[in-house]
């Protein structure tokens, strides 16, 4: 696009969000065709999220996991698997973030050997920062398209050995509150930011129902892959069941069941195993690519990567996170906060969630509408992938044009966001529109 | 101060007014769907009535029109410049086709015009392929091709005053006066350290031109002695898409910009912005003042809309340039 370029050099940057100003008024008619350099997504999918330990995924290696969402991916959009330039699959709890497990996901998927991967551990934002990682990699012209995954099993990896650290940590007041568990770093954002008991439980209680209604509603049959795996049982009993459906919904959640749990992390605590994120095993895979080589190749367009941030919080308060990071990446995407039609936040804890969403002061309903990690589930390197499928099959869903956040707080104190457009439905074929009305 | 006229033209965004030099409540705009940017392109002639303004022709053409001229010989004719490179010649009293098309540039035109001395009756083009073409009033072929600028041409003007004279600006920051008869480059004014987007000769002086920049800034310049403009106005803060002077007034300019204002300047005084006017939501592109009628402004916006008004400054500027 010689003209948008010609154009946008024009404006001297006064801040990073100038030069998007002249795309963001180009784009203020939903028939305007995007610019070729845009970081377009071209589809997404998932595997049901399971219960740690003693759902359907407690035997299955985090390979087969993401073997399947990326294969699902591609064979989707019919899109070989050689035309990738990378894949980045976040991870954790793998040793060396899985790098190892990575390829060799790739080769029971059936990639040829040209295709590169690695792997990138930000704790629970592992999954969103593959995406920003491929989507750097397209916008700095190295590749044309790339696959972002996320995958975790946490029943087969805890979270455990620290690493080797240094003894001066003990001297260190921000080093130490790194080994702070999360579940005390809960604690102390409810009880700075004085989020009751009550309204945790609300929120988690919210969270179940509305994850219950989209899967009942069958919202989830889309996005998800269903995966064929081996269980075994106590008696040793193997079986093999497909996986379809999310195991952490709690149909029958009560407010009063909620209320009656004990303190999980402190005796005189409100965070409880019913108003935090659950234990769970996942993968999710997206395809991105620069809109150029995108429709050259006649794929789809899901949504465009309009901007993103990754901040530093304290890291005995971490679950603060996206509300510093959502600001700062809207501020990126110059965009606010009233352009945003839905919020995937990810609940880790009911606490830090809630402190979120009344801090940026957004209405209720327009976070987290089909529920979310307090319901779901949140393995750790899969979420931010996962969140992203579920944004935008939502964004789809509504069918019209509209934008989208993803955000989560981070263990040791960060918070990531990621701003999405769904571009209309009328956007969403391969091709560009040649705007002759 | 009279109110301000409006229209509106839904789904086309104005790169470029001129007010007609025989009709004087006549303008044309060129304007260009999506900004700009791609699609297809109109032009406009439009008669000011008391309180607004109605449309008497327009065209469509194939790609974006980022460049107006009326003739000097002709009332109903006019020359735009187009995103295909080419130069097309309307007839306002004929709704068809153009009279005539010439493709010879290899990249977007981005301004024309018409040479105002008597006798000439040439047209001038300057182009994103750098270059800057001169033709003969039918548009048959270029009589001369000017080469020299080492970025884009956004702006060529003819001098008011000197036969075969153009100023021309460019994305390579230099402001360049050319001797057409000579085919030849007789100044090469390294005025900006940023892309200078216009530039126009002061109707009084035959030896000033301002330019106006991506820097944000209006300088003006006397060509005897290039070494430091004359003037540097600032104030703008956006780059600035056109500056013209008055036909009225030896040292009052108009400048229009991407920060959406409109700004009227006297260099001649200790102060020398007269006065801003905001009443446009989108990149101000086009401006024009009316020769007709004193201290009357016509301007076109990506918003939408052409403007007709005039600023009180305009007349107290006059009023104490006489005093």
């Amino acid at each position: 696009m010689e003209r948008l370029k010609v154009i946008s050099g024009h404006l001297l940057p006064r801040g990073p969000s100038e030069p998007l100003r002249v795309l963001r008024s180009c784009g203020s008619g939903s028939s305007v065709p995007g610019t070729g350099e845009e970081v377009v997504v071209v589809h997404g999918r998932r595997t049901a999220i399971g219960k740690a330990k003693r759902g359907s995924f407690k035997d299955t290696t985090p390979d087969e996991l993401l073997s399947a969402v990326m294969s699902a991916v591609l064979a989707d959009v019919g899109l070989p698997a050689a035309r990738l330039g990378d894949v980045c699959v976040g991870n954790v709890l793998q040793p060396g973030a899985g790098a190892l497990m990575a390829r060799v996901a790739h080769f029971l998927s059936g990639f040829p050997e040209t295709v590169p991967v690695y792997t990138v551990n930000r704790q629970c934002s592992s999954g969103l920062q593959a995406l920003l990682n491929i989507a750097g990699a397209i916008r700095s012209g190295s590749i044309e398209l790339g696959l972002a995954c996320g995958v975790e099993s946490m029943s087969l990896r805890s979270i455990g050995n620290p690493g080797d650290l240094s003894s001066r940590l003990v001297e260190n007041d921000k080093a130490r509150d790194c080994l702070v568990p999360m579940g005390i770093t809960s604690e102390n954002v409810a009880e700075r930011f004085g989020v009751s008991r009550e309204k945790q439980d609300a929120f988690a209680l919210s969270s179940q129902l509305k994850a219950a209604q989209a899967q009942n509603s069958g919202r989830f049959d889309q996005e998800i892959v269903p995966v064929t795996v081996s269980v075994t049982d106590e008696s040793g009993r193997e079986s093999r069941l497909q996986v379809r459906k999310d195991e952490g919904i709690r149909t029958g959640t009560t407010l009063d069941g909620l209320s009656r749990l004990r303190p999980a992390f402190k005796p005189d605590g409100s965070t409880t195993a019913g108003n935090s994120s659950q234990v769970s095993d996942g993968a999710a895979a997206v395809l991105l690519g620069r809109r150029s080589a995108v429709e050259v190749l006649g794929l789809p367009v899901l949504a465009v990567l309009r901007g993103s941030a990754v901040v530093g919080v304290p890291p005995d308060l971490m679950g603060i996170g996206p509300a510093v990071a959502i600001p700062a990446a809207l501020r990126q995407a110059g965009l606010s906060l009233d352009d945003i039609d839905v919020f995937e936040i990810n609940e880790a804890f009911a606490s830090q969630a809630l402190y979120c969403v009344e801090k940026l002061g957004l209405p209720l309903e327009k976070v987290n509408p089909n529920g979310g990690a307090i319901a779901l589930g949140h393995p750790l390197g899969c979420t931010g992938a996962r969140q992203v499928v579920t944004l935008l099959n939502e964004l789809r869903r509504r069918g019209r044009r509209a934008y989208g956040v993803v955000s989560m707080c981070i263990g040791t104190g960060m918070g990531a966001a990621a701003v999405f457009e769904f571009p209309g439905p009328q956007r969403e074929e391969g091709g560009r529109v040649a705007g002759r009305t | 101060m009279m109110a301000t006229k409006t229209f509106r033209c839904p789904a086309r965004h104005g790169y470029a007014v001129e007010v007609s030099p025989f009709v004087p409540q006549r303008l044309a705009c060129a304007a260009s769907q999506y900004y700009g940017i791609t699609g297809s392109g109109s032009l406009f002639v439009l008669d000011q009535t008391e309180t607004g303004m109605v449309l008497v022709r327009s065209w469509e053409w194939g790609d974006g029109l980022f460049d107006v001229a009326w003739s000097e010989a002709n009332e109903h004719v006019l020359v735009a410049g187009g995103g295909d490179g080419s130069l097309q010649l309307w007839d306002s009293a004929n709704q068809h086709a153009p009279l005539r098309v010439a493709k010879e540039h290899r990249q977007e035109v981005y301004s024309v015009d018409w040479s105002q001395t008597r006798g000439e009756n040439l047209i001038v083009s300057g182009s994103w392929d750098r270059s800057v073409k001169v033709w003969d009033q039918d548009l048959s072929r270029s009589l001369t091709t000017l080469q020299g600028h080492e970025g884009v041409v956004y702006s060529t003007v003819w001098s008011p005053h000197i036969p075969g004279c153009i100023a021309s600006a460019s994305g390579d920051g230099t402001l360049r006066v050319w001797d057409v008869k000579a085919a030849a480059c007789r100044l090469a004014v390294p005025a900006h350290k940023a892309e200078i987007l216009s530039c126009d000769w002061c109707k009084y002086d035959q030896n000033l031109v301002a330019t106006g920049s991506v820097d944000c800034s209006v300088c003006v310049w006397d060509l005897r002695n290039v070494r430091q403009p004359v003037s540097q106005l600032l104030g703008h803060t956006y780059a600035i898409r056109r500056v013209k002077f008055s036909p009225f007034s030896q040292t009052v300019l108009a400048s229009c910009s991407y920060d959406f204002t409109v700004r009227f300047w006297d260099f001649g005084g200790s102060r020398p912005l007269l006065d801003t006017v905001e009443h446009h939501s989108e990149f101000v592109c086009g401006l024009d003042f009316n020769l007709h009628i004193p201290h009357q402004v016509v301007d076109c916006s990506w918003d939408e809309t052409v403007k007709i008004y005039s600023p009180a400054c305009l007349t107290a500027a006059a009023r104490s340039a006489a005093s």
